[in-house]
């Protein structure tokens, strides 16, 4: 392997880690705004409880949403620096909106809403969390902004050795974007809704008790799924009106990634829209088909990863489209041994941190919606001694 | 415009260590101070609602770099490279592990997150300390150069001592000391020194070094009108777990 092979496989694999736990954010801050908000407004505890069951899963998802970001912010900068040279200019001012206003905001509300619990007012609770999804949105917003810019790069002058940014305006009306920012917010609802489905489905097998908290979870993420499945299609065929010519014609790995997706996504738009969203009323009780919803879990996921595999190979061997090739993107004077060390190091850490978290997210799904840390209240004081103060 | 973003660089920089220096040092004082369980979980639940607010002044450092100052960003990050790799995995491993420690209750489980924390606070102060030498002397000077390793243990004993001042500021029942916002503020300012030199010595570089004007003004008009709510983000997580938020006996996620 060349040093170039193994920065793209280490670039490929961090970023694929970090989209797998990004996209289920994405779908889950919104479930969790919402569940929160019911609460707020009828104040019933079984609301209280679904906020906290599903934000449970949605934070402990987070944790390594942020860990594979770090990773991937700093890795453009060490692996891919003469991207930043030619066209730091324009890709930069993305990122750094990104990481300056939109995560910076995130990543504080975020701190507020869980320690926040018992704390805050209950309507500024709320507002903490409708603030993450927000900025979260506006976050995915730059990201593909960025990421627009370089399947197609408008809005710039060409100077010889780097590019200059001419019309920002151009970049926002990106053909690559318009679609395909919805398409990705609206994965990411499909995404949520399907975990919400399937562990709704395990947990009403596993805890007869909790049927009303899972019932109603259940319906909840059968209706953002016809919801999401359904825009993710529209958005996502719309995007071909704007893709850049010759990015999917012959059959290599990204038109293998673009046909599993598609297979995928249409597959799901059929089940939930003519067989979950019919059958709402009835789901929770129809037993028999509950192994078939959990089965259902990972397929957005798959869809997603194929997604993001199609849109990125269809652009080699270009960094940015017809403009820069990923081979002259790498930092010069990168030596193998370096990219061996940081890969087996980022891939290694990141890959055993990402199978513990999603050990940790299923073992909350097993256990149910009892004793959970988040919005845990006061703990009873022990009658064992208190060491004084 | 120019002296504004340099003005937001060095505050965003200089921020950092004020306040995830402290955030580091109850990391590296969780083997020292805290012997039992309870000691530790109270030394985390001291910090815990401000780390998600203050690690993230370093990521909008790295962002400042990458849209204010691409060019000095292609140079000093790989010219950094196995520091800045060895400081990502400290940083992931102190994240994980403060995400982690109380998601399982096994004594052996708790014990390694712990460790996790103690070990990446330690690695990033101790990086942070030979990160800063190597840009004072230009990345000329080999990386585990006395003088580096001197600034590294400079670095982690400031933080540690930043850290103790936290404790004593915000669970002074802990410490047994108390101390007020002002020794807070000042053992901050300490702990930003070498910060502080960083900007100072690097103004000229950062003040000549901006990305062109077009995106610049683009950038201006996107962030500097919104520094402001991050301002006071900031300030309502420093009001809602001021000192006196501290031991009211709900458990703490972290």
């Amino acid at each position: 392997m060349t040093v170039l092979d193994l920065a793209r496989l280490q670039f490929a694999l961090t970023a694929g880690l970090h989209f797998l736990f990004v996209v289920l954010t994405l779908g889950l801050a919104p479930l969790v705004a919402i569940l929160n908000t019911r609460w707020v407004r009828t104040g019933n505890p079984v609301h209280e409880r679904m906020t906290r069951f599903w934000g449970q899963i949605y934070v402990i998802n987070y944790a390594l949403g942020i860990v594979t970001g770090l990773v991937m912010e700093f890795q453009i900068g060490l692996n891919w620096s003469g991207l930043i040279h030619y066209a730091g200019d324009v890709f930069g001012a993305p990122l750094a909106m990104e990481t300056l206003v939109a995560f910076f905001l995130e990543s504080t509300f975020l701190g507020l809403w869980i320690f926040g619990w018992h704390r805050l007012p209950r309507g500024l609770h709320l507002a903490c969390i409708w603030l993450v999804a927000l900025t979260a949105y506006a976050s995915a917003f730059l990201i593909m902004l960025a990421n627009s810019f370089l399947q197609q790069p408008v809005g710039v002058v060409d100077k010889g050795d780097r590019l200059e940014l001419v019309d920002f305006g151009a970049l926002l009306t990106n053909s690559t974007l318009v679609f395909s920012f919805p398409h990705v917010i609206a994965a990411g609802l499909v995404a949520g809704s399907f975990v919400m489905i399937g562990a709704s489905a395990y947990g009403l097998r596993r805890h007869p008790g909790e049927r009303e908290l899972f019932t109603r979870s259940l319906r909840l993420g059968v209706v953002v799924a016809a919801l999401g499945t359904t825009m993710t299609s529209g958005f996502g065929y719309a995007q071909f009106a704007g893709v850049q010519e010759g990015k999917f014609t012959g059959e290599g790995p990204a038109q293998v990634a673009l046909g599993v997706m598609t297979l995928i996504g249409d597959n799901l738009i059929l089940v939930a829209l003519f067989v979950l969203l019919p059958l709402v009323r009835w789901l929770p009780r129809w037993r028999r088909l509950h192994p078939f919803l959990i089965a259902l879990t990972p397929l957005p996921f798959i869809a997603a990863i194929a997604g993001w595999l199609a849109r990125e190979l269809g652009r080699q061997p270009w960094v940015i489209w017809q403009k820069l090739s990923v081979a002259d993107a790498l930092t010069p004077g990168l030596t193998p041994g370096m990219l061996i060390a940081s890969s087996a190091a980022f891939t290694g850490v990141v890959g055993v941190l990402a199978i513990i978290d999603y050990l940790l997210i299923a073992r909350v799904i097993r256990r149910g919606p009892t004793r959970l840390a988040l919005g845990a209240g006061p703990e009873v004081p022990e009658p064992a001694p208190v060491p004084s103060l | 415009m120019e002296l504004l973003w340099f003005a937001l660089f060095a505050v965003l920089l200089i921020g950092y260590f004020a306040l995830e220096g402290f955030d580091l040092g109850v990391g590296l004082l969780l083997p020292l101070l805290g012997r039992t369980r309870e000691r530790r979980d109270r030394m985390i639940a001291a910090m815990a609602p401000f780390v998600l607010a203050n690690e993230v002044w370093l990521v909008a450092v790295a962002g400042t770099l990458a849209g204010v100052y691409p060019e000095v960003e292609s140079r000093v990050i790989p010219g950094l490279y196995p520091l800045v790799m060895a400081a990502l995995i400290a940083w992931i491993a102190r994240d994980a592990g403060l995400w982690f420690r109380r998601r399982l209750d096994g004594a052996g489980w708790r014990a390694v997150w712990d460790a996790m924390i103690t070990l990446g606070s330690l690695g990033l102060t101790v990086t942070w300390g030979l990160a800063l030498y190597a840009l004072a002397t230009g990345f000329t000077a080999p990386p585990l150069h006395p003088f580096g390793l001197a600034l590294a243990a400079a670095v982690t004993v400031a933080c540690a001592f930043h850290g103790w001042t936290f404790l004593c500021w915000r669970a002074p029942g802990l410490t047994g000391t108390a101390r007020t916002g002002r020794g807070l503020a000042i053992s901050a300012l300490g702990t930003a020194a070498p910060a502080i030199a960083v900007v100072a010595a690097g103004a000229a570089r950062l003040l000549s070094g901006t990305t062109t004007p077009a995106a610049l003004s683009v950038l201006s008009l996107v962030v500097l009108p919104l520094v402001p709510v991050l301002a006071a983000a900031q300030l309502w997580v420093w009001r809602t777990f001021g000192r006196d938020a501290g031991d009211r006996g709900l458990p703490s996620f972290f």
